[in-house]
């Protein structure tokens, strides 16, 4: 079975500075895989790169087996957390659900699905612009879980929120997972490498992949190391 | 079965356009400062040209004489300007520099220096000469002023030419004759009382409608791909095209909603001449409507961000009205500027609006109009396109 997600030898280069230096790794289907980084070590990059929104440089990039510079098809197997606040502004929740629904081509009945996973029911016609961060961020994974996608991209999502709302989107990933769900999630707090298959580390346009143990003895070493290092100086 | 999942998938294809549709008509409705613009704007524009332009044509001009003559040629000289139509006598200074004072301080528009020698002079049919001084500050009012004052000392002046005659031994119906030989007969077509509400408050109304559909068309392209949800549209794989037609679609049929109030209110309730066929003319403004909204499009492609988008449509729309050559005609403008406006739709549009309502020329004569227009529409869309699907 081909992986969900394959990439080979990425390069992206941005105004004459390099983003990823020829970056490869291969996500297979039911796996939850980490991305983990620093801010601004390009996980949000990569992310926006594997959902078809920016262009790379150079390397291919097969989501599903789908060429993403030749087609645009595995979008309608995708679905998008955002870091920031993508969501439609203006709209309140349920147009929202409703729009983005309708742009995925999903079958109507996943909303009332989702909304009841998410416990959206009370907050149907508040506009999106007044949802507190929690809220905000249930939605978010509603609509981007309403066309039941293959793929879902996840960037920083559980961060700083109200532990009701952690909860309920915790739950809503693994279920999404045990359904056969494939994940690619981006966080810089190693403390949530727990939810992971395995994780990537990228940092300074290179890519290593680790199991969850792996990753939390390397970044105590590092540090550790570090401040070792500081005491020393 | 296959044919089931084809309706199906049209259905869903459908489903997709009216949606963005449905949320294009709820964001121009939310936003509470383009709905009061869009829908009061171009409306309260109409009724206050209305307002302004209801005279119809300037009268009562202010006018004052300095009578330094005591001569009964003066006082009938006076009498006439009194009488003139669209001069109204409201001061008689005694001397030139309190009549220069009245002018200078706007009280007077004309002013009229009647010598101390013209009795003498007419008397004697020697050429008298009666100052009439106009203030130029002004020009449409300086124009009205010239003209009101010239039928009058014309007047005057053949009076005193058949009087000059008559002394000379012609018998006066011979000399009346000899100032009567060529007939020049005035007879304006098209607007035969030179109504100034007829020529400018439609043109002007529109002008401000093609200015509102200008800034919400410079929108049209940014106002998606310079907000973060840009990301959720490009994530679920929509189509650019039917993105933008479909958004189109909805303001474009807004812009049209919009002027017809504005022909229906002018035509049947101010009575403004509309000469042409109502379809014709409604086909013409679609036509126009499609350029400039294709121009709006393709400055939304560009921009970096919305307000860089505005302010490159405003640069188009704010001057293109005086640039069309409705107000000052085109052939008075240096050769470069003439070619250059012929870019501009808004030229094509205000001439063609100015055809169509006055003369009805028929719709070969426009032909070549929806022509230019319909040309100006498919390079600025295509253009638009290519920028827009590299974003």
């Amino acid at each position: 079975m081909p992986p969900i997600i394959e990439v080979k030898d990425l390069l992206q280069v941005i105004r004459k500075k390099s983003v990823f230096n020829g970056v490869s790794l291969e996500v297979q289907a039911g796996e939850c895989f980490g991305l983990f980084g620093n801010k601004s070590a390009g996980k949000t990059a990569l992310l926006h790169i594997l959902a078809g929104i920016d262009r790379f440089t150079a390397g291919s990039v097969r989501i599903m087996g789908y060429d993403i510079r030749k087609t645009e098809r595995f979008k309608s197997h995708l679905g998008l957390v955002t870091q920031e606040r993508s969501l439609f502004q203006d709209l309140k929740v349920c147009e929202n659900l409703d729009f983005i629904a309708a742009l995925k081509k999903a079958d109507s009945q996943n909303i009332r699905q989702v909304v009841e996973q998410l416990e959206l029911q009370s907050y149907l016609n508040e506009p999106v612009e007044t949802l507190d961060e929690g809220v905000y961020q249930r939605l978010a994974l509603a609509c981007a879980l309403v066309n039941a996608p293959k793929l879902l991209l996840i960037d920083e999502l559980i961060d700083g929120l109200d532990f009701h709302s952690y909860k309920l989107i915790a739950k809503a990933i693994k279920n999404y997972l045990s359904t056969g769900g494939t994940c690619l999630w981006a966080f810089h707090r190693v403390k949530f490498s727990a939810y992971m298959d395995r994780i990537g580390w990228l940092d300074k346009g290179e890519i290593i992949v680790y199991r969850p143990g792996e990753l939390i003895k390397e970044y105590r070493n590092i540090f550790q190391i570090n401040e070792k290092h500081k005491l020393l100086h | 079965m296959e044919q089931l999942n084809f309706s199906k998938v049209v259905i869903i294809m459908f489903k997709q356009g009216l949606s963005v549709m449905y949320r294009e008509i709820t964001y121009m409705w939310r936003d509470r400062g383009l709905r009061n613009l869009l829908l009061i704007g171009p409306l309260l524009g109409l009724f206050l040209f209305y307002a302004t332009y209801s005279a119809q044509a300037i009268k009562d001009i202010p006018t004052a004489i300095v009578c330094l003559d005591r001569s009964d040629t003066a006082r009938q000289l006076v009498e006439d300007m009194k009488n003139a139509e669209y001069l109204k006598v409201i001061a008689y200074p005694p001397n030139f520099q309190d009549l220069e004072e009245l002018i200078k301080n706007g009280r007077v528009v004309v002013g009229i220096v009647i010598p101390e020698d013209l009795g003498q002079k007419v008397a004697l049919h020697r050429q008298a000469t009666v100052l009439v001084a106009v203030d130029g500050s002004n020009m449409i009012y300086a124009t009205n002023a010239a003209s009101a004052v010239m039928t009058v000392t014309h007047t005057i002046s053949a009076r005193a030419g058949i009087n000059a005659l008559v002394s000379n031994g012609i018998n006066f119906s011979q000399a009346q004759e000899a100032y009567q030989g060529i007939n020049i007969r005035e007879e304006p077509w098209f607007n035969p009382t030179l109504n100034y509400a007829y020529f400018l408050v439609l043109a002007l109304t529109l002008n401000i409608w093609q200015q509102c559909c200008t800034l919400v068309a410079s929108m049209n392209v940014i106002g998606e791909t310079g907000r973060r949800s840009w990301y959720q549209i490009k994530a679920s794989g929509i189509s650019v095209f039917k993105l933008f037609f479909s958004k189109s679609i909805v303001q474009v049929t807004m812009f049209m909603l919009l002027v017809l109030p504005i022909y229906i209110i002018s035509y049947i309730f101010l009575h403004i001449p509309m000469h042409c066929n109502f379809g014709l003319l409604l086909l013409f403004t679609l036509a126009f409507t499609l350029a400039l909204h294709s121009i709006g499009t393709l400055a939304s492609s560009l921009s970096h961000s919305a307000i860089d988008s505005i302010r490159l449509g405003m640069l188009i729309a704010l001057p293109s009205f005086i640039l069309s050559g409705y107000t000052w005609p085109m052939e008075s403008m240096p050769h470069y500027l003439q070619q250059a406006v012929k870019i501009l739709p808004q030229t094509w549009f205000f001439q063609g609006i100015n055809y169509l309502t006055f003369k009805n020329p028929g719709p070969a004569f426009i032909g070549h109009y929806f022509l230019i227009l319909s040309l100006t529409a498919v390079t600025c869309y295509g253009v638009a396109a290519i920028v827009t699907l590299r974003k």
